[in-house]
């Protein structure tokens, strides 16, 4: 829409029909075809576009770049990709090239080996250690990752992964499990301007995929020392890695104890995590990529929202946006719902409020699984207030067992911990969940016994 | 003490300091009712009294410190409201809630729609919505957004605060549906199609006896209250059934017995019979082939935006059957019966805007399956389809257009020269080990469609985009159940053989094949020897696997075989019709360059 407004003739593929994205009124050619190299060098051939756009549909969009850039089709019809160029998807997406490139820039990454087969992994693993984490190369959502526990379990994920990797190519990688889990947004122009959309964190410490991940913006348990370092590598990671122009997702791991900070990807297109960026900020990331992909700079481009500050402000944020995955394991019976570095929500609800506390209660709300907040809604699975006072030990010790592996419901399980008198170091010890947070969700659940006193 | 409709009042004791610090941790009126043991209405009113309702906040990108000048909004109990209702003509659109299994982005479509048509209106459109994913929370699609929870409490509260014309609850799928009776019962107006329209339709025993009086044929049905008298029920419909329980949606816990037996089984493990909850028997007809249709009514005139067939047989959920706009094997009889039948039944339930109604058609006999008079998942895949923005118009209607004065009163979607083929895509690779037969719950999480001049070309195109491209030689393994072992299978498979594959089969559909004439090389099923099946498609030695479910007993074949094939990426259909046109799109693929043509492109094809 923004390219068309600018007077590009604008040619669209994609073969979703349910998206608003392939209305016939919004390109000016829509092709719904498969998002696939030979049908795309045939749409190539026919509308002889001037250029590619590959940022902007995911990882699906992203392999289809490459597939064509690595085969010379692109060469052939003379047409450049913009927003990233061939190195610079390659440099961000192949883990070997990423962690080069780190390493050249001062920023550290997971300790591991790219393998091939079994035989290499087993071998890696003595020097890794476990646990250890299993990653396929160019995989969508993380598919066919996991994370062993046990040798057994390792020759197992590394066979699935494997198998699931296009170029049957896995990592294996130290185990970041329980560090905190962050993720910057930043944006690019072809001046080398640099800004921070927006800071998430996730509530989950690392071990659970971002997208079954209860995330919170902007990030709420960082000192300001460590934001400031974490943004510096931010800006150092997108130059490096060389994204010209649009957004891109970088992701970090800080040690709780340390503050040690891995750098753990970094996704250069718009992703998931940045269509929730701009909905928490108000920032279009989507539109501003575009023009900054036809050349605009940021300090050119006027934010919508103001039309008074130029994109190049970053945002602030005054308020917290929560967002909570959505799972329907139901429908896949003997399904595991254990999370893990794989992703199997199906969807989300965010909101918005003043506090924590309050945009949590609206996004539990939001599921529409039948929940009206953070328990206390007749749909507890607990309830402990009716609990005899002896079996209170007990049903303490289950409530913590429970929550040693991270499970979908885990959050409500926190306030039944509370509520059995479970203390903040107890929980964190299990959950690896930060302190602050629990510390809020204690305060939740503690409102709830003063307002039940008001009720008696 | 207070008195409320359910007779349970607010405690006393409850002050306005401690209610208003509630709102701020953020809780529900509904959890605060239910702490207190009074009702959600009760907790409303309180807090009305009290003076405790939300304001609205503006997102603005710099914390307030320039103005803004895009309403972009959520509620916060403080001081301040940065929301001014504007003196327009303002309409509030629902939206569809966060994505799960049964809804996706088609709903947002549909939502989206509603917001341009409005706007051509000239109306103030005011969209609520609360899914991250979605176009219609874009700050810049509507007029005002609301990034708000879609519950009775925060959406009244934005009704209350907007004073808007009414409210649209069809658009944004089962979401703001489950709280349409509610709004109305607090005096929203509800725009286009009555809740009670809505209710008519989902009310079996009032539905069952509108369809007697339109004199449109549907299954047997039936309702059970026990588990005795579930068998008696299935018995006097005449077995297969397909049943399931009264409360819950979207498919779930579905299944087709085939006896009195499986009935019994399937009432100790799945439900929980009860008078309250009772289970609903409905006659299962096998073999018969299903179309959907989505209309759009004013309340005079009803158009069909289009009919699409199934491709796979009855029993298998609409939402993960892949479909073919026109339909392909209907006879022109059927075809007007499905287009007076889905006339009748808008008029009858007093439409005004989108409807969507089920068929099943077997032996030459037109049955109603289901009505859904409001947006379907379909909308968007027939709208691109036909050309034609079904959403759209069905907006305007519900403002007050007409089809006649929108111009499309007469469409007649047989006029569109392409074929579109809708594909479901399944998230199976994600999920190891979990049953990959296709049933009558809904398990698809995306769709992608395919167009084409041909059938051939468009289900090609389909199974590319789902990334499971169609093999053009090699071998086919095929693995039929006794009752698909007749001529239909014989002539599917000898057009594989005419293409040049080999045949690859157990001993029971080799012996089949084999006394038929036709070449097949025998395998071992999985616990017969090595090298078995399994093994030859993890060594890629077999390029498409044919394999309809043969019952509980070969389960763990059958689930093995579909594991091996999704993690090594081979083409795998459960139904003989998929096989049916799996083989046309390889035909195709193999004797013709697949062509690419832009939407806008068939669009002038179809008006020329």
């Amino acid at each position: 829409m923004v390219l068309k407004d600018e007077g590009y003739r604008v040619v669209l593929v994609n073969s979703n029909p349910a998206t608003i994205m392939t209305d016939p009124n919004l390109a000016d050619a829509t092709y719904v075809e498969p998002i696939t190299p030979f049908f795309i060098e045939k749409i190539i051939a026919k509308e002889r576009p001037s250029v590619i756009l590959p940022t902007m549909g995911g990882q699906t969009a992203l392999n289809a770049a490459v597939a064509l850039a690595e085969s010379g089709i692109l060469d052939k019809y003379s047409v450049p990709l913009i927003g990233a160029k061939l190195e610079a998807i390659k440099k961000a997406e192949d883990r070997e090239l990423f962690q080069e490139a780190m390493r050249h820039v001062g920023l550290e990454t997971p300790r591991g080996r790219f393998v091939h087969s079994l035989e290499e992994a087993l071998r890696a693993a003595e020097e890794i250690g476990l646990p250890i984490i299993i990653r396929p190369s160019f995989t969508l959502g993380g598919t066919g990752g996991g994370t062993a526990y046990n040798m057994e379990e390792f020759r197992e994920e590394v066979e699935h992964g494997l198998r699931s990797s296009p170029i049957r190519q896995v990592l294996v990688e130290e185990s970041v499990i329980g560090w905190k889990e962050y993720e910057l947004e930043v944006m690019r122009d072809l001046k080398d301007n640099v800004v921070v959309i927006c800071s998430i964190e996730n509530f989950d410490p690392m071990g659970v995929h971002t997208g079954d991940s209860i995330t919170v913006a902007p990030a709420q348990t960082l000192t300001d020392k460590e934001y400031q370092i974490m943004r510096d590598a931010a800006k150092k990671i997108i130059r490096e890695i060389g994204v010209e122009t649009g957004g891109s997702n970088i992701q970090f791991a800080v040690h709780p104890e340390t503050g040690r900070m891995i750098v753990i990807e970094m996704n250069p297109r718009v992703s998931r995590s940045s269509a929730l960026a701009s909905k928490a900020t108000g920032f279009p990331i989507a539109k501003i990529a575009a023009k900054l992909a036809v050349g605009y700079t940021l300090d050119e481009i006027p934010n919508d929202i103001t039309k008074e500050t130029p994109a190049s402000f970053e945002p602030t944020i005054d308020y917290c946006v929560v967002k909570i995955p959505r799972w329907d394991f139901e429908k896949f019976k003997g399904v595991d719902d254990t999370l893990g570095v794989q992703m199997k929500s199906v969807g989300e609800a965010m909101a918005i409020g003043r506090t924590f506390k309050e945009a949590l209660q609206k996004a539990l709300r939001s599921l529409e699984q039948g929940r009206f907040g953070l328990g206390a809604d007749g749909k507890d699975v607990l309830d402990v207030r009716s609990l005899a006072p002896n079996k209170r030990e007990e049903w303490k010790k289950r409530v913590l067992d429970r929550m040693k592996m991270p499970k979908p419901d885990n959050v409500f399980y926190l306030r039944y911990a509370f509520q059995l008198g479970a203390t903040i170091e107890e929980l964190y010890g299990i959950t690896r969940i930060d302190p602050w947070f629990l510390h809020n969700i204690k305060q939740i659940a503690d409102l709830e016994e003063e307002l039940i006193s008001h009720g008696a | 003490m207070k008195a409320t409709p359910k007779g349970k009042a607010v405690p006393s004791r409850v002050t306005r300091e401690i209610l208003l610090k509630a709102k701020q941790y953020g809780f529900s009126d509904r959890q605060l009712a239910h702490l207190w043991g009074t009702s959600e209405k009760a907790v409303r009113q309180l807090r009305k009294d009290f003076g405790i309702i939300p304001v609205y906040k503006t997102v603005d990108t710099c914390a307030a410190e320039f103005e803004a000048h895009t309403p972009y909004h959520y509620s916060t109990y403080d001081q301040e409201n940065e929301s001014i209702r504007s003196e327009k003509r303002k309409v509030v659109i629902l939206g569809g809630g966060p994505n799960r299994i049964g809804q996706g982005i088609e709903f947002d479509y549909c939502c989206v729609h509603g917001v341009y048509a409005l706007e051509e209106e000239g109306i103030e459109t005011i969209m609520i919505n609360c899914n991250p994913e979605t176009v219609s929370t874009d700050y810049d699609t509507t007029d005002k957004l609301y990034f708000e929870p879609l519950t009775l409490e925060d959406v009244l509260n934005i009704y209350e605060h907007e004073q808007p014309e009414g409210v649209i609850v069809s658009f944004g799928g089962q979401t703001p549906l489950k709280i349409a009776k509610a709004l109305e019962d607090h005096g929203v107006r509800i725009l286009g199609t009555s809740p009670e329209g809505i209710d008519l339709a989902e009310d079996r025993e009032r539905f069952g006896a509108l369809l007697k009086k339109l004199k449109i044929p549907h299954p047997m049905y039936g309702t059970a209250y026990s588990v005795s008298s579930a068998v008696l029920v299935a018995e006097q419909i005449g077995y297969p059934v397909l049943i399931r329980p009264s409360y819950v949606l979207g498919g779930r816990a579905m299944e087709i017995c085939y006896s009195g037996e499986a009935v019994r089984e399937y009432m100790k493990k799945a439900v929980d019979v009860s008078p309250e909850h009772p289970v609903l028997i409905d006659k299962f007809l096998e073999d018969a082939f299903e179309f959907d249709v989505d209309a759009v009514a004013d309340g005079r005139d009803v158009l069909i935006g289009g009919v699409m067939e199934h491709i796979e047989e009855a029993g298998i959920h609409s939402g993960d059957s892949s479909c073919v706009i026109p339909p392909y094997m209907i006879s022109e009889r059927n075809l007007e019966e499905i287009k007076a039948h889905t006339v009748k039944l808008a008029k009858a339930l007093k439409v005004v805007g989108l409807i969507n109604v089920q068929y099943a058609v077997k032996d030459g006999v037109v049955y109603v399956l289901e009505v859904n008079p409001r947006a379907s998942r379909t909308v968007p895949f027939v709208s691109k389809a036909v050309g034609l923005p079904l959403a759209k118009i069905a907006a305007k209607v519900m403002v007050g257009r007409t089809l006649e004065d929108l111009g499309v009163r007469d469409f007649d979607f047989r006029t569109v020269k392409h074929i579109s083929v809708k594909e479901a895509v399944f998230p199976f690779s994600k999920f190891p080990r979990v049953p990959v037969f296709l049933g009558p719950e809904m398990r698809s999480t995306g769709e992608v469609m395919g167009v084409s001049p041909t059938i051939g070309g468009a289900i090609a195109k389909a199974q590319m985009g789902a990334g499971n491209t169609l093999p053009t030689e090699g071998r086919v393994f095929i693995s039929v159940n006794d009752s698909d072992k007749h001529d239909v299978t014989l002539n599917i498979v000898k057009d594989y053989v005419r293409l040049g594959f080999l045949l690859v089969a157990t001993e029971g559909t080799a012996k089949f094949l084999r006394a038929q004439g036709l070449e097949c090389q025998k395998v071992f099923k999985v616990n017969e020897g090595r090298p078995n099946v399994v093994d030859m498609i993890k060594n890629g030695e077999i390029q498409l696997v044919i394999n309809t479910p043969l019952g509980e007993g070969s389960r763990y074949d059958e689930y093995a075989i579909g594991w091996a094939a999704i993690e090594h990426r081979v083409s795998f259909v459960t139904t003989l019709s998929a096989a049916a046109t799996a083989v046309k799109g390889i035909e195709r693929q193999k004797f013709q360059e697949l062509e690419v043509r832009s939407l806008q492109e068939y669009q002038r094809e179809t008006e020329s």
